[in-house]
């Protein structure tokens, strides 16, 4: 599903360059559920950026779905972002003026649907994270579990292939937390491939793999099950 | 797709109603202030002839002294002496032709409560009804004899019969011109040439006059002209009314129509023989000069727009630049605060192209706000500078259907120029920034 090789993001300023990402290699299979952990400015949201098609590479290749993005322009990017990868994140990122329905109509509107498409997706995904009787409440209204269920419904509204999760219980209290885990897994279990980044080891071992990433490379590929408390931010 | 920008873009606005309200009213000012300059420009350029253009002339000659060339832009007086008009009108080439000037009367009507009031009148010859297409409600012009003999009849415009006759038909009724009687022959319809070429000394922008009365009134009534009289050989006004009216003044304004080039080769080389036959006499004796001027060049030639209002026009467009600089200011503002939504459409699926549009939209939808408030405001200016004019610009000072969507789309135009950088920030900034601190 993702395969990046040799991977290198470096930020440059008039006197310095930084690496956030070098030779950085990864595979992701189709209907996986990965986590990435690693301490603060590892990279981890650099990795994300990049395999969420929001930032290019410096250097190196990078398969989505067996074709290389590496050099595809700003719609043909956004088109394939719009279309196959879906995202999940720490601060939910609904929009504050559109209500739950209009939120998660946004990427179908870019995907170009016609009316009853996306409304019957919509009724869809709030229907599967609980929420149809708020589809008109604005996320203000909401509880953070109850936004973060949102952004999971608008995540999946497109019906994507990879879901990309930055943090997705980091602004949640345990209860929340696991219920919005729970959804993760659910929607895993359907074939949805899932990279999550997380900060909870907790989180990390509920994964199948845990991939570990430090000073912008991956440390440790191994199963959740082989690893023992190397999960640890 | 095109929709759901709008949608969102009312939407924008609505959310943030102080900075909306700013930018609206930063287009209105501007846009308002540079319509009232331009439409006023725009009216007074216009040419109410332009259907006849090829086929009308104004004649001018140069009768002036022989020393000094007249201050005209081709150096010929605007106007003719009477008597060189009294000799034109007796030329059968034009098809039609008029000698006129500009007069006024006090007007009464017998058995009536009706108070007097003084009221501009145009003293001419027949033709000028057919030759600027002037509608007749009732009736029509008189007959040619009225133009030579004394024969006291009237035309009223429609503003006219309606003061003095409540609107009625007043064909056949008479009305009192200067204590005397006049019979009314003929009503016009609503008619209101602006600029007034036909007559462009006396004020080319106020109303048309409120009586028509014949040319060949002068002597019995001593008229002259409540218009411009200038002349160069002063001795001969001394002489009574006919010495002014045999004088080298030009006070009467001539037009004819002539309806192709034949027609008008021969009646230069009448005005050539006339010239050349007058100079014999001793008068023109200025090199042989006459001009035959459309209705364009005519206003051209007098200048009705003038150098100012175009300059004026210029300094207004320059004020709406300012209004846009602001304008982008405040919709970078705007914009920028939105980045982090900006950050989720990109993430969601939004292309670059797709944002810069979006904003684009949102632009454009305060640039129609904003044209519609600058409609408001320019009617206000014009309304005010025609306050300010007491009556010099009446027939000019109206904006009209076209200037109401050129404000519109100056409006658009600025509004979008406005737009454009804010909208191409806000589509290249970095979503990753705003998706990870949103």
């Amino acid at each position: 599903m993702l395969k990046m090789h040799n991977i290198r993001k470096s930020f440059r300023t008039d006197t310095i360059e930084t690496h956030a990402l070098r030779d950085f290699s990864l595979e992701v299979k189709e209907g996986e559920f990965v986590s990435v952990t690693g301490p603060s400015g590892s990279g981890k949201t650099t990795f994300l950026n990049i395999a969420g098609l929001l930032e290019p590479s410096t250097d190196g290749q990078y398969l989505l779905d067996g074709e290389d993005v590496s050099n595809l322009n700003d719609r043909q990017r956004s088109h394939l972002r719009n279309e196959k990868i879906g995202f999940i994140f720490q601060g939910f990122n609904l929009i504050p003026d559109l209500n739950l329905f209009d939120n998660i109509d946004v990427p179908l509107r870019y995907r170009g649907f016609n009316a009853k498409e996306r409304r019957k997706r919509i009724e869809k995904v709030l229907e599967q994270v609980g929420l149809s009787a708020r589809a008109r409440h604005l996320p203000a209204q909401l509880s953070g579990g109850q936004q973060q269920r949102i952004a999971i419904a608008r995540a999946l509204a497109g019906e994507p292939r990879f879901l990309l999760a930055d943090e997705p219980t980091g602004n949640l209290d345990s209860l929340m937390a696991r219920q919005v885990m729970e959804l993760l897994e659910f929607v895993n279990e359907w074939g949805t491939t899932i990279v999550m980044v997380t900060h909870d080891p907790d989180l990390a071992r509920r994964a199948q793999r845990n991939i570990q990433i430090v000073d912008g490379q991956v440390c440790d590929l191994r199963p959740v099950t082989e690893q023992s408390d190397a999960v640890s931010a | 797709m095109i929709i759901y920008y709008i949608s969102l873009a009312l939407r924008s606005l609505r959310s943030t109603p102080i900075l909306s309200a700013l930018m609206v009213a930063a287009i209105a000012v501007g846009v308002g202030a540079a319509m009232t300059v331009l439409t006023l420009n725009y009216m007074m350029s216009r040419n109410a002839l332009q259907h006849k253009d090829n086929v009308l002339y104004a004649v001018q000659l140069d009768s002036w002294d022989p020393n000094k060339a007249n201050d005209t832009a081709n150096e010929i007086p605007w106007q003719l002496t009477y008597q060189d008009a009294q000799a034109l009108l007796r030329s059968d080439i034009p098809t039609r032709q008029v000698a006129m000037h500009r007069f006024g009367f006090t007007v009464e009507r017998e058995d009536s409560h009706l108070r007097p009031f003084v009221a501009s009148a145009r003293v001419t010859s027949r033709d000028f009804f057919a030759l600027f297409d002037v509608p007749f409600l009732y009736g029509g012009t008189w007959d040619s004899a009225a133009d030579q003999a004394h024969t006291q009849v009237v035309v009223l415009p429609k503003a006219t019969n309606d003061r003095v006759f409540a609107g009625e038909n007043s064909m056949g009724k008479s009305i009192t011109l200067n204590g005397e009687p006049f019979t009314v022959v003929g009503v016009i319809d609503h008619w209101n040439p602006a600029p007034k070429v036909y007559d462009l000394t006396n004020s080319p922008f106020a109303d048309a006059e409120s009586l028509f009365v014949p040319f060949g009134l002068h002597r019995q009534f001593e008229i002259d002209t409540w218009g411009n009289d200038s002349g160069w050989d002063s001795g001969s006004k001394s002489e009574g009314y006919e010495g002014f009216l045999q004088s080298e003044s030009v006070w009467i304004q001539y037009w004819v129509e002539l309806r192709d080039g034949e027609q008008k080769q021969q009646y230069e080389t009448f005005l050539t023989a006339y010239i050349q036959g007058e100079k014999a006499q001793g008068r023109f004796q200025r090199p042989l000069k006459f001009a035959l001027s459309r209705p364009s060049e005519w206003l051209r030639l007098n200048k009705v727009l003038r150098n100012d209002n175009r300059v004026l026009g210029w300094v207004s467009l320059a004020f709406l630049l300012v209004c846009v600089i602001n304008g982008v200011a405040l919709l970078l503002a705007k914009f920028l605060r939105k980045a982090p939504e900006a950050g989720v459409r990109r993430a969601l699926g939004a292309s670059r192209s797709a944002l810069f549009i979006q904003h684009l939209i949102e632009s454009a939808a305060i640039g129609v706000i904003g044209g519609i408030a600058g409609i408001v405001v320019a009617l206000v200016g014009i309304r005010t500078s025609r306050h300010l004019a007491m009556g010099w610009i009446d027939t000019v000072a109206s904006m009209d259907w076209l200037m109401m969507l050129a404000a519109i789309g100056l409006a658009l135009f600025a509004s979008l120029l406005a737009g454009f950088y804010p909208a191409w920030r806000i589509s290249h900034t970095n979503p990753a920034i705003y998706l990870k601190t949103q």
